[in-house]
């Protein structure tokens, strides 16, 4: 199944399982989605729960917050997260406080998804990587699936937490496939991470895209070529940060290597960085590493796109440097 | 009646060795066997093992004072005997001639007359002591039951890197890999010998990690040891060096004694390597004394490339399934603990290929005319150690298994890194490998180690673009140098051991053959 397919197959059977839930956003009913995740939803489920909207996030975000507080599941799609940096105030000051400001009298219960970082040659205001933004805000879960399974079940889990939830997706891994549970109530809880691989040697600790492009290959080289004994983690979700499990894997591997696609200061990497030195000090061997972008606006050009971004050699040497070898 | 111990000629060539460490202190009990000393000899760092029950009552020569053989270097006292009373006659002696801090310390004078144990002197030491100085009467002729094997453990072979890790376009081997870095980083001291967290000295801190810090406070490590000799960046100390320390103990190292008398303290014979600078001062020189080993490598090397009329032959190798049969092994092993590097199968296949060409496994005698074939391999494996390199010798590796190759050499080479070979590891080599692949390096001609008659130069495995039918092929290749006595063996015979080592490695099946 599709990495879209999963998405769409949890948002039906949840739509299914309950009449509060609903799907909003730009060509998300008529035009069977931007990048097609809603295709077919609209004649499955009406245009009362399959909405499009104007072309203004700050509106249907809005509205979507309105309608959590009243009492409804909305599902908000975006077509890139970029676009949110105009409606950050409906994310981060409404949604996120809500809870918080009226003393637990109301709770916001809404998703909001879409395509998240550098999916090729989006150019500079099309590339952002909102995790660390979000990743910040108390209030905010954050989520970043990396393969279609996963992706089917953390939407759900998502869909039926009772906070504001950011899903994050890529438009490059829309066509990555893999088996998928289709057990309705097949559902990965909220703040665990997956330890993907277990090894001895070092932690790797990724999330999302750069799992599906660098890091899975990464670690096959690592281990194939060069005798590494990788342990890779796949945070899933980004807030709340399953510190335990990384740390468990570091005071066994001694060695720690974060990567992403963010920029490195005040990078998502950095955050988990800051929740990992301490409780894992007395256990490190060598200076934990950061694999993250170049500090450049993201190119247009395909080649300088693809030279700012982690690399299997940079990760190669990244980890190669923390076992000293 | 005190026993006097004296500088014991470890092997043939001995005229004078270094007290490197004392093991024992002055009071301390010793029974027979207990290693009492370590010696360097010309060759080696060795262990001298007591032969006599007693107390250690007076120790005549301090670390890092060297001696003739002979000489003697503390006396020991009997169950019947005060050892207080003991040392004050030996001690009394001594001073009456105050050694200067040379380099070559004089022998030690007799001991007075009334104790000597003139009845007991065997023999007088065998060496050719260079010493117009008068030897003690009772030098024990331990010498004589010490002898080493003829042949010399230091290498004929290029300088050499153990061949445990040749693997590096497949899997690097864990135990070569890691001790490998760490002997070729032991050397740059770009920190200071302080204490750990405090310095002393030049005030710098000793650079560890986490880590490392925790494991030697758990072990009682003490990290000033080690202090700018880890291998990590910057000399900072990690885990496997604490490890390491904690497995093998403290390197022999210089002495600080107090020296009575006020004294100058003696020069060691060989200064440390640590404390080199990194880098020669621009506008300065910088002397390095030749060690002992080096003087040795020295002429072991300008002989053997001057009498020997080398000759040399490179075949190459397709690796491929003797790296897909370590992995599949490996796996298999996994649970055992065990990961055999390419070398191990590389020992193998030189093993049953020279049972299969004796004329290679063979020493050259020139005295009598003749060629002696061997009926084992006793495989010498060239190992590189921060001031010159060592052939330790595993003997009858023609019967080991690649599990046994394997811990045997691990053994081996960390003893030979150590400079703790046993006796007879130092020498009795029929043929010897020497390896630089964990260098990148293709291929090299290696110096044949008399009186063997040929080495094996190993070079890197490393994908090459290789013709087969019409097509050019990526293929992990090794290059194989074989360099042989001329007297001893020709071209033709030479060539067909390696077609035979060439088959063995590409279907290693052929071993079993």
């Amino acid at each position: 199944m599709q990495f879209r397919e999963a998405l769409r197959s949890a948002m039906t059977e949840e739509m299914e399982r309950d009449e509060n839930v609903f799907l909003m956003g730009e060509e998300v009913a008529q035009y069977n989605g931007a990048y097609k995740v809603s295709e077919g939803m609209l004649e499955k489920f009406g245009p009362r729960r399959v909405v499009d909207t104007p072309i203004s996030e700050a509106a249907f975000s809005g509205l979507g917050v309105g309608a959590a507080t009243a009492g409804l599941r909305p599902i908000i799609e975006f077509m890139s997260w970029s676009f949110t940096l105009v409606c950050l105030d409906q994310i981060m000051n409404n949604a996120a406080n809500i809870r918080y400001m009226s003393g637990g009298q109301f709770k916001c219960p809404i998703t909001f998804r879409g395509g998240n970082g550098i999916a090729h040659q989006l150019a500079a205001t099309h590339s952002h990587r909102m995790e660390s933004v979000f990743s910040r805000v108390p209030g905010l879960v954050v989520v970043h699936p990396s393969t279609p399974a996963d992706a089917k079940g953390l939407l759900k889990s998502a869909i039926r937490c009772d906070d504001p939830v950011i899903f994050l997706e890529n438009e490059k891994m829309l066509g990555d496939r893999g088996d998928v549970p289709d057990d309705p109530d097949f559902t990965l809880p909220l703040g665990v991470a997956n330890v993907e691989r277990e090894g001895t040697d070092v932690t790797l600790v990724s999330y999302g895209r750069p799992l599906q492009r660098v890091v899975r290959p990464a670690v096959e080289a690592l281990v194939k070529d060069h005798g590494v004994d990788v342990e890779l983690i796949d945070l899933r979700t980004l807030r709340p940060l399953d510190t335990e499990t990384i740390v468990n894997s570091v005071k066994k591997t001694n060695r720690c290597v974060i990567v992403d696609e963010d920029w490195g200061y005040c990078g998502m990497g950095s955050g988990v960085l800051y929740k990992i030195q301490k409780p894992c000090f007395d256990y490190l061997d060598a200076p934990i590493e950061y694999v993250h972008s170049d500090e450049i606006p993201v190119p247009f050009n395909h080649f300088l796109e693809e030279a700012m971004m982690p690399s299997v050699d940079r990760i190669v040497a990244a980890v190669k440097e923390v076992c000293y070898r | 009646m005190p026993v006097e111990i004296t500088m014991p000629q470890l092997s043939d060539t001995m005229t004078e060795g270094t007290i490197v460490k004392w093991h024992k202190r002055e009071g301390d009990k010793v029974k027979p066997g207990d290693e009492i000393v370590d010696v360097e000899t010309d060759k080696a760092t060795m262990p001298f093992e007591a032969s006599e029950a007693g107390t250690l009552a007076h120790v005549a020569v301090r670390e890092g004072e060297r001696v003739p053989v002979g000489a003697v270097i503390a006396v020991l006292a009997t169950a019947k005997e005060n050892a207080a009373e003991v040392k004050k006659g030996a001690a009394g002696g001594q001073k009456a001639s105050a050694a200067p801090p040379a380099a070559v310390a004089p022998p030690a004078p007799p001991a007075p007359p009334a104790k000597q144990p003139a009845a007991k002197a065997p023999a007088p030491a065998p060496a050719p002591a260079p010493t117009s100085a008068p030897r003690a009467a009772g030098a024990r002729a331990s010498a004589a039951r010490e002898r080493v094997p003829p042949q010399a453990p230091i290498a004929g072979a290029a300088a050499s890197l153990e061949s445990a890790s040749l693997s590096e376009v497949h899997e690097p081997d864990e135990v070569g890999h890691g001790a490998t870095r760490e002997a070729a980083t032991a050397v740059p001291p770009i920190l200071g010998h302080g204490q750990y967290g405090h310095g002393e000295g030049n005030g710098r801190r000793v650079l560890a990690s986490p880590l490392a810090r925790r494991i030697a406070a758990d072990k009682g490590v003490d990290l000033g040891q080690l202090a700018g000799m880890g291998s990590g960046p910057g000399g900072r100390i990690v885990q496997r060096d604490v490890l390491g320390f904690a497995e093998r103990g403290p390197a022999p190292s210089a002495p600080e004694l107090p020296t009575p008398g006020g004294a100058a303290a003696p020069t060691p014979a060989t200064p440390p390597a640590a404390q080199l600078p990194q880098r020669v001062p621009s506008g300065q020189n910088q002397v390095v004394p030749l060690s002992k080993m080096r003087t040795s490598i020295a002429a072991a090397l300008q002989r053997s490339k001057q009498q020997i009329p080398h000759f040399y032959e490179t075949i190459d190798v397709d690796v491929e399934a003797v790296s897909d049969l370590r992995a599949k092994l490996n796996e298999r092993l996994k649970a055992e603990n065990i990961r055999l590097s390419l070398a191990d199968f590389i020992h193998k296949a030189v093993c049953a290929a020279l049972i299969a060409h004796p004329a290679l496994n063979a020493t050259y005698d020139e005295k009598n005319n003749q060629i002696v074939r061997h009926g084992d391999v006793n495989l010498g494996i060239a190992v590189a150690i921060p001031d010159g390199l060592i052939v330790p010798v595993l003997h009858s590796a023609d019967q080991m298994g690649l599990k046994e190759l394997r811990r045997r050499s691990a053994e081996l080479i960390e003893r030979a890194r150590a400079q703790r070979l046993k006796r007879d590891e130092g020498g009795g080599g029929t043929f010897t490998v020497s390896s630089l692949g964990t260098y990148g390096i293709r291929e090299f001609s290696a110096i044949i180690n008399p009186p063997q008659v040929a080495i094996l130069a190993v070079g890197a495995a490393e994908k090459r673009a290789v013709v087969r039918g019409d097509a050019v092929v990526p293929r992990t290749t090794m290059s194989l140098t074989l360099s042989a006595d001329h007297r001893a063996v020709d071209g033709a015979i030479a060539a067909e051991f390696l077609q035979t080592l060439k088959a063995m490695l590409e279907e290693p099946g052929m071993m079993l053959v």
